[in-house]
Parts: C-alpha cells; structure tokens; sequence
C-alpha cells in the first residue's frame, strides 16, 4: 500500500526530485544528565539520497552505532529530528516506528540477527508475518536465492556458518524492498572471502534494486564498496570521502585517531 | 504469533523446563489443599449405631456468641470442646407425643473391669439398659430380663473374655467409683454390640458421674409415623438448645468429633491452602519472569525486526497457554496422592474420625490448573513489559548491563509489603491457638513479597556485604564477587526461594519448638509432687485422691482432671485448656506451683463462679484480676466466673483453674487424669510409692515426677504433627523452586562458562567459582529468610508463650545444612553437565 502512495506522490511531483531516503538535522543524543552526561551524537546534519550505498566510520568512541540507531529509528534523539523519504519519524509513536521497520527500513547487525527456533526462510519471511500479511515464499526464495542460499531454506541458524548466517540476514533485510538498508558492522566477524561477498551482495541491492543503504564500518575495504564515506568524531561529522578506495579511507582514519579529542571538522 | 510460540516450544523445550517444573509441583500444592478443603466441607458419616432410630436429638455441639444490632448482627459459632447433653426428663416429654413409640435415653461411659478377666476384657463401655433397644429397636424375643440397682447384663463376648457367667460376679470401676456387681444376664454381642455392660436404668446415671444427663435421646416411631413427621414432633417437644437429626446427620450425633474435624480440614484446605496458593502463584510468577529475562535479546530482535510489544506480549501469552495446562494437568495425580496420605494420617491420629473418605471433585482440580494457567500468564505480561516497550538499541548492546537502581514503584510497592507485614506480625501477637500458624504464614508471605519486590537491595546486600570476605578466596572467590555485584537480577532471583525455604520451615519449626520447649519448661518448674498416679485406662474414680492424702507419708495428694473450654474474646469464640483440681485450693500450692502473678488460688470455690486464669489468656480476653470471664465448659454449659487468681505457667497446666467440683460434671468422662502426690518432709520414696500402689485400684501406674503428661497431649502431638507436615509441604515446595531457579541460572551461563574456559581457567577453577557463588547464595537466602523468621516468631511466640521464641538446635542446624546443600548442589550438578562439553564449541558464535 505504501508503494502505491510513493507512486502517485511520484506521478503527482514530476518535476520536484524525489526527497532524500534519510535525513538528519541538528540530531543530538546524549546519556546520562549533568556532569555525568555523555554526548554520543552532537548535532548532526547528513543528507542521504535515494539509491546510494553510503559507509559511516569513525574511531570507536566516535557515536557510530548511536549514529545509526537514531538513524533507523531504534532510538530517539534528545533533540533534532530525522526524516524518512521526507516523513519526520523523530515524533513516532513506539507502534508506528515498528510498523516502520517492518517494511520500509531492514537492518543488519553484527551478529546475532536471526532467531534461532525458526528456519532459514521462516526467519527471512519474520517482517511479513509480524506484519499480518501472508508470507509470500516464493517472493522469499527468490530473495535467498539472490544471496546465494536457495538451497538452505529449510535450515536452522545454528547449521549454518557465520558468513551464511550475515546473508540470510541481508536477504531478510532485502525481502520488503525497503527504502533503506542500515546494517551495523555487518562484516565485522567475517574473513576477508565471505565480507567480500556480502558486500558485493549490498552493492548489487542498490546498484539493481535501487535501494538505499548506510552501513556502519570500521574496514577500509568495505567502506571502498560505497558511494561515499562519511566520517564521525566526537559525536560530530569530520569530513567525507567520495568515491573512496581503501588507502585513502585508511590515510584519513588515521588522522582522525591522531586528533586531540574535543577538535571537529566541518561538514564536506 | 501461534506459530513463533509454538516453534520457539518445540526447539527449545529444555528452557521451558524451568517452568513446566513450577506449575506442577503448584498444581500439586494447590490441589491437595483444595481437596482436603472440599472433604472438610462435604464430609459427613454414616450413622453406624443409630442406623435404626429416625430421630436423634442430641444438645446443640456448639457454641453462638452474637454481637452487634440490626443489620450489623454477626453470629459466631465453635464445636464445643466436649460433648454436650440433654437432660434425662426431655425423654419423657418427647414419648408424651403421640408418634413416638418411645425414647430412649443414651447414656454412656467408659468402664474397666478388674481382677482375673481384666486384661482379655479390653475397656467397655458402660450404658443404660434401655439403650439396647437403639442397637436393635425390634422387641426381644427371648432376651434377658432388666437388671435391678447392682446387677449388670454382660454382652456374650464380654463374658466369655472374662470367665464369667451369669449368676457370677464382677468388679467394675466407673466415674463414681469401684464396685462388685452380681451378672444378671448376657445378651447377644452379634445384636446388641460387643465390649458392652447394660447397668439398671435407675443406676446408670449415678454411675456416669452425670447423673440426669444423657449424650442424646433416641426416638422410635409408631408403626405409620413418616420420619419427617416424627422430627416435627420431637423439635415441638424439645424446645431450643436442642438439635433433632434425620437421616446422614444422624452420623454427625453419633461422632461429635465430627464437627471440630471438619472444621480441622477447612481450615487446613482454607488458610494453609490460602498460603499454599499465594506461595505457588510467587514461585510461578519468580519463574516464569526469571525466564523470560533469560531471553531478552531474543525479544529485543523481535522488537528490531518489527514485533509491536502487543505481539510480544502475546507470543509469551502463548507460550503459557501451551505450558501451564499440560504442567497443571500432571500436577493434578500428586496432589490427589498428597490429599489422600494426609487424611489418611490424621485418621491415624484420631484427628478425623474414621470413615471419612477424600472428597475430590473437579473444583480443586480446576482451581490448581487455572490458578497456574493466570499467574504464567501475568508474570508472562509483567516480565515481558520491559523488553517489549524498551527501544531495541538498547537491548542489543554489546554490554547487558542491567539497571542500577530498581524502579520506583516496584520500591514503593516493596515497601509497602514490608510494612504491611510487620503490622501483621504485631497483630499477629494477640492470635492464639489453630490461628496461629496461618497467621504467621500470612506474616511470613507478606515479609517474602516485600523482599522480592525489594530484590535488588538485597542483591546489593548479599553481593556487597557477604561478599567481603570472598577477595580472600583466590581467583574463584574473586570471580564469584565479581559476578554477584554485577549479576543483581541473577542473585536476587536465585536467594529469593531459599530465603523462602528458610523463612516457611524457621517459622514453623520454631514456632513449634517455642510452644514444646516452653510447656516442657514450665512443667518442670510447676510440678512439684514427687509421685503421680496415673491410669491406663480411662481414667482415676475421684476418691483415689482422697485415698492416697491418708497414706502415710503423703503430705498432700491432688486430683487433676483435664478439660476444655471455650472463652469469649471479643465477638469471637477460642478454645483453650482447662485444669481441674481437687482438694482445698488452699493447700494446692504443695503439689503445684503455678507461678502465681496475682490474687491467690485460695480463694477458689468449687461452685463454679470463681476461676484462676493464666496471664496470657487474661491479656487476650481483656480481663483482670477481680473482672469476669465468659466460659463455655465442655458440655456448653456458660458460666461467668469471676477471676481471683492470675498465674503464669498456663502453656504447661493450664489456661483456667478451676476447682474439680465445678468442672467435673461437665467433662466428657468423669475421671480424673492423674493425682499428684507430695510426700511429707523425710518420708521414704520407695516406701510410699508402694503404699500407694497398694491402693488397688485397677488400671493405676505409679511413677515419679516425669510421668506428668503435659497438657491435652492428643492435642499438641497432632498440632506438632501438623506443623511439621505443613513445615514439609510450604518447605518442599520453595525447595523444589530453589532448585528449579538455580539450575536455570546455571544453564543460561553455558557461554561465560565457556569463555572462562577458553580464556585458560582450569575445570577446578571454574568449579571453585561457581561453588563460592552457591554459598554466596545460601547465606544470603539463609540471612534474608531467617531474618523474616525472626520478625514472625517474636510476637506469634509472645502472643502463645510470653516468651522469646525458642530455636531448636536441631532445627537451625538441619535448616542451615539444608539450604547449603541446596544451593551447592543446584548449582554445581548443572555446572558439570555444561563443563563436559567442549569449551569451544560452546563458546562458539552458534547459541
């Protein structure tokens, strides 16, 4: 039903450009109150158009993971405010963030992403029967098959290896056609064969699907899979890298672990 | 969500254990209480003798005391504590009428004969001759003929126990005292009841030391007469006061016992039972919250992927919909062993009378299931509220940190419950007797709440506190404390059923303990004869007393007849010891000192107007020295008397003293219990033990001080037996649940077990950790329960003692060594299961 909306405000705005899959304004997180405070996130402002494969990185500390659950709606910012395709999700209802990550937004975690008591497809079609729609199998076969796992379906997570494990999660990300893809570290246990797979599995979803993805990473090899990277510090953005390859990634990084804590860059 | 209840079900069975194991032995718990309580109010008898007489009228077995006006009249009733009678005449108004062919008059007492015959005879039972027609209404076709004053007529087996025939003589010792009788007949054993001695009608009463006075009055009917009918008559001719029974109830005139056993099993099924389910709903809802902890990632990835917390709710609603019948169903077959052991042993203790068989129908059953199905369900909804609503970043943190500070209700509510029990206990102070032990349950349960609700203290207590003297114990000690202060939920979940175990069992136990060790004590203070005369048989004619005072080298020689009463407190009926005495109350100080408070016994008069009370009796019936005292003795006759005396060692002689005049008549049978014998200053012993055993008078022991048998002994050995079942059933229970949480928590560490392993300590090392934990928790919960215990006991033993509680070594020794072996092996039976397995394919990323 939300596809159809989408198509309609499409064919009503012609000409406008379509808005932006996420965006951040002034979004600030902190724990904790008075001295004992805690700024993971302070005042970020990102625009992340439709269709772009974008990697966040940072030094540990730096409010990568609290970046992308306020992102994605698993958490809520102290102040500012984030817009999905152009809707203010800041000042959602709990239930109707949920019905939001049902399907229009899917995540992939480092580990731990899939239920352990259900099988391989019943976990990938998880969003849709949470959602109260009919599981569509077929819909869900075609979607493992793209990840290459067809012929696990009938598995259980625990006969599976890590790296299958990651791409079961992707395709249960994937089987919505959500309008974003965030995923946490999503390689971080991986050797290098398997996350290249899985990363490329990522780049083909917004190359030939369309879809938009922001992945959290601290790989120079995996952020080289985006469009852009993106680099935090502090809680706050220091710069950005298009087109990146891995050198160039890495060469930043260490310039940012080698800054005095307290400095930020401004935003590219 | 039926389909992720259920897969998560049928994968993960073992996690559901923990709670399967719960629900039943609640159900267990809950259905044996439920069916006592049903029998006690379904039970009734048969009549056995009275099977072919229509109508019984017996006196009214209990006593009413009502207060207030209008609509605010409330009527308390107690089963008497003896058997009431009727008065003789009664039977001839009621024959008077025109359907009553006749009525007979009931009497009986209880009889032993002596010399050669006495001991095949076994003990009889003494009745009037007219009696015979209730055995068998139907004219005598060629019986013996009535026997005059100082004749009898033996029922056949009798006689030919004792070798002798009609004609023939024998001696007989009834209440008033020990004769020869010349046999004037036999009757038929098979018809008339065996173990029987028919005396003349004139002489039976005199001779049951209640003369005019029969235990009921049995109606025949006039050929043509319908039952009904006949039970209208009589009730016109009896007037108030007295119950006219047809049919069933006829049983209940014939066993009075009947009465006061089911009131016995109501309030065993009632207000244990009450405990019992308060504590099985605790232990579920402890289980199942401790579960579902267990599994807050999952739930947290629910939440991620897109589960509202209504449909969290409801998978873990499922899930309890799936495990607590089948749980609760299993448990049903224990409970009806458990009910049906526990009747049959109060049966065996002549609690219940014989012939009273388990009633269990379906209500207890279904009450058992549901009340396990609700409180899964509940815990389920409140356990789950936290993880569903919380924001799932949270929940997936790499660090399960667990909240510093408990909520706020959750402490005010803990609070509340804290606060609420130590009021209880306070009133719980001023409860005395069957009460007792359900109130301080009530306390006990009240105070276990609150420290559960109050978890998280007393995590931080047992982890911070006792946890001291563990950086001592090497890495494993260290590792121990490490994991208690930051485990909170963890430890305050594993000590909270230990703490319950101590606290039900130290409770009970020692409250038990105070009453038997304080009554022994004050015993062996109050008694002061040197001899006691004491009887195997019912009991010593009351002239044996004066007797033995004429024997040379007795200074002073009193007779003690034991009975009950009933007392007014208030709006309420309680029920407690009565000490009869003969001789000059003057002079009883010399057999008995009863610690006298107040006033004198001296002042004693056997008209039954005057009484001496024990302190604590005059504390909880609000009287004092020179006030009035409402007694119901123990055939209902009321009396107010006035106190003029107030002594403390009531627990070990007796509530009330009153001279042996004043009570005799109205106990059950008229003998007295024992006589106390003082001897003169300088007198020999032996010599006047010997003398008095010359006395001859049948069925009579003569043994020294310690052959004084506390007070109403039946009574306190089947009070004692009680608690300790119930100490066992509420103590079991929390055990089991002890267990059942520890092996949880154990199981769920399969990964930091494992890590540890990996990360290089040895089997022994982790072993050594687990097991200073376990202490860790068997101290904690030892201290927390025994602390409860404690606040229970003061004023419950006050109240019961006016002492300090008294605590058995053996008691506090077994309960210590118990809750330690418990938890150690809780823990470390569990623990080597998970350590046989390989450390890395535990560790591994696979959960």
């Amino acid at each position: 039903m939300e596809k159809t909306t989408k198509a309609k405000t499409a064919a009503a705005n012609p000409v406008e450009s379509p808005a932006p899959a996420v965006e951040l304004r002034d979004v600030r997180r902190r724990y904790g109150r008075g001295d004992a405070a805690v700024h993971a996130l302070r005042g970020i402002d990102l625009t992340l158009p439709r269709g772009s494969f974008t990697a966040v990185m940072g030094p540990s500390g730096s409010g990568k993971s609290t970046f992308l659950q306020c992102a994605a709606g698993l958490d809520r910012p102290t102040a500012g405010s984030v817009l999905l395709a152009g809707e203010d999700i800041t000042g959602l209802s709990e239930n109707k963030l949920t019905k939001l990550r049902r399907t229009r937004i899917g995540f992939v975690f480092q580990s731990f992403n899939l239920l352990p008591s259900l099988t391989v497809q019943q976990n990938v079609l998880l969003p849709q029967r949470l959602a109260g729609h009919r599981p569509d199998r077929r819909r869900a076969a075609a979607v493992l098959a793209q990840v290459g796992l067809e012929r696990h379906a009938r598995r259980r997570p625990g006969e599976l290896s890590g790296g299958q494990q990651q791409r079961v999660a992707i395709a249960r990300a994937l089987v919505t056609e959500p309008e974003v893809v965030f995923a946490d570290e999503p390689t971080g246990a991986l050797d290098t064969g398997t996350a290249r797979e899985v990363l490329a599995l990522l780049r083909r979803a917004v190359d030939g699907a369309g879809a938009t993805v922001v992945m959290v990473t601290h790989d120079p090899v995996a952020a080289s899979y985006a469009h852009r990277v993106v680099f935090l510090a502090d809680g706050a953005l220091a710069g950005e890298l298009s087109a990146p390859d891995p050198a160039a990634v890495a060469e930043r990084m260490v310039a940012l672990a080698g800054r005095p804590a307290g400095t930020t860059g401004a935003v590219a | 969500m039926n389909g992720l209840a259920r897969a998560t079900v049928r994968f993960r069975p073992a996690s559901f254990a923990g709670t399967f194991v719960a629900l039943f032995f609640a159900a267990t718990v809950v259905t044996a209480c439920g069916a006592l309580l049903q029998t006690g109010i379904t039970a009734h008898l048969p009549p056995v003798r009275y099977a072919h007489v229509p109508v019984v009228a017996v006196a009214d077995q209990d006593a009413h005391v009502t207060t207030g006006h209008g609509d605010d009249r409330d009527t308390d009733s107690e089963p008497l504590t003896g058997t009431p009678r009727l008065s003789t005449a009664l039977a001839g108004r009621i024959a008077a009428r025109p359907g009553v062919a006749a009525a007979v008059p009931d009497v009986a007492f209880p009889v032993t004969a002596s010399a050669a015959g006495a001991v095949e005879a076994g003990p009889l039972t003494g009745r009037d001759w007219s009696a015979r027609l209730v055995a068998d209404p139907r004219p005598g076709a060629a019986g013996p003929a009535a026997p005059h004053p100082g004749e009898v007529v033996l029922d056949s087996a009798t006689a030919r126990a004792a070798h002798v025939a009609p004609g023939g003589t024998l001696t007989l010792t009834t209440p008033d005292g020990t004769a020869r009788y010349r046999v004037a007949g036999l009757a038929d054993a098979g018809r008339y009841g065996s173990a029987t001695v028919w005396f003349a009608d004139a002489q039976a009463g005199a001779l049951s030391g209640h003369p005019g006075r029969a235990d009921a009055i049995a109606v025949l009917a006039r050929p043509g007469t319908a039952v009904e009918a006949l039970a209208a008559q009589v009730r016109a001719a009896a007037g108030k006061g007295v119950t006219v029974d047809t049919g069933d109830a006829r049983g209940a005139a014939e066993q009075p016992q009947l009465g006061s056993a089911k009131e016995m099993l109501i309030a065993l099924g009632g207000s244990f039972g009450g405990v019992a389910t308060a504590t099985a709903v605790f232990v579920v809802m402890g289980t199942v919250s401790l579960a579902i902890g267990q599994r807050s990632r999952e739930i947290a990835l629910l939440r991620a992927v897109g589960a509202t917390p209504r449909q969290i709710r409801r998978t873990v609603a499922t899930e309890a919909l799936l495990v607590a019948p089948v749980a609760g169903a299993a448990g049903i077959g224990p409970g009806v062993l458990l009910a049906r052991w526990w009747l049959r042993q109060l049966v065996d203790r002549g609690g219940v009378p014989h012939g009273v068989e388990l009633d269990a129908g379906w209500i207890p059953m279904a009450v058992a299931v549901g009340a396990g199905l609700v409180s899964a369900l509940l815990a389920g909804y409140l356990a789950a509220r936290r993880p569903a609503r919380a924001r799932p970043g949270q929940a997936l943190g790499e660090a399960a940190v667990e909240r510093r500070r408990p909520g706020v209700v959750r402490t005010v509510l803990g609070v509340a419950a804290v606060v609420g029990g130590v009021v209880l206990a306070v009133v719980a102070a001023h409860v005395t007797g069957d009460d007792a032990a359900s109130t301080a349950l009530g306390v006990v349960f009240s105070l276990m709440v609150g420290a559960a609700l109050l978890g998280p203290v007393v995590a931080w207590f047992t982890s911070t506190v006792l946890g001291l003297p563990l950086r001592a114990g090497g890495v494993p000690g260290m590792l121990a404390a490490a994991n208690a202060r930051a485990g909170a939920r963890r430890l305050a979940a594993a000590v909270t059923p230990i703490a319950l175990v101590t606290a039900f069992c130290g409770t009970l136990l020692c409250m038990q303990g105070s009453i038997t060790h304080t009554a022994a004590r004050q015993v062996r203070a109050g008694v002061l004869a040197d001899q006691v005369i004491g009887s195997a048989g019912p009991g010593l004619p009351a002239a044996v007393a004066d007797r033995a005072a004429r024997v040379p080298g007795v200074d002073a020689a009193v007779g003690v007849v034991r009975g009950g009463a009933l007392v007014r407190e208030g709006g309420a009926l309680d029920s407690l010891t009565v000490l009869g005495v003969s001789g000059n109350p003057a002079r009883l100080g010399r057999a008995v000192d009863l610690d006298v408070r107040a006033g004198s016994p001296g002042a004693l008069t056997g008209d039954g107007s005057t009484v001496a009370v024990d302190t604590l009796l005059a504390e909880s019936a609000h009287v004092k020295l020179g006030g009035r005292l409402t007694l119901w003795l123990d055939d209902g006759t009321r009396i107010r008397p006035r106190v003029v005396a107030v002594y403390g060692r009531g627990l070990g002689l007796g509530q009330v003293l009153m001279p042996r005049a004043a009570v005799a008549a109205h106990t059950p049978a008229a003998y007295d219990t024992q006589v106390l014998v003082r001897d003169a200053a300088g007198a020999d012993p032996v010599a006047v033990r010997h003398r008095l055993a010359a006395l001859g008078v049948p069925g009579m022991t003569v043994t020294d001080r310690s052959g004084y048998r506390a007070q109403n002994d039946k009574d306190l050995e089947l009070n004692a037996w009680a608690n300790q079942v119930m100490a066992v059933v509420l103590g079991g229970f929390a055990a089991v649940a002890a267990a059942n949480t520890l092996v949880m928590t154990v199981l769920d560490r399969r990964r930091e077990v494992a890590l540890l392993r990996l990360a290089g300590a040895t089997r022994r090392q982790v072993l050594g950790m687990l097991r200073w934990e376990a202490l860790l928790v068997a101290l904690g919960g030892l201290l927390v329960g025994g602390a409860i215990a404690w606040v229970t006991l003061v004023p419950v033993a006050r109240g019961m003692t006016g002492a300090a509680p008294y605590v058995p070594p053996g008691t506090a020794l077994g309960i210590f060594f118990g809750a330690v072996a418990l938890a150690l092996g809780s823990t470390l039976v569990p623990a080597r299961f998970l350590l046989g397995t390989r450390a890395a394919a535990a560790a591994g990323p696979r959960e």
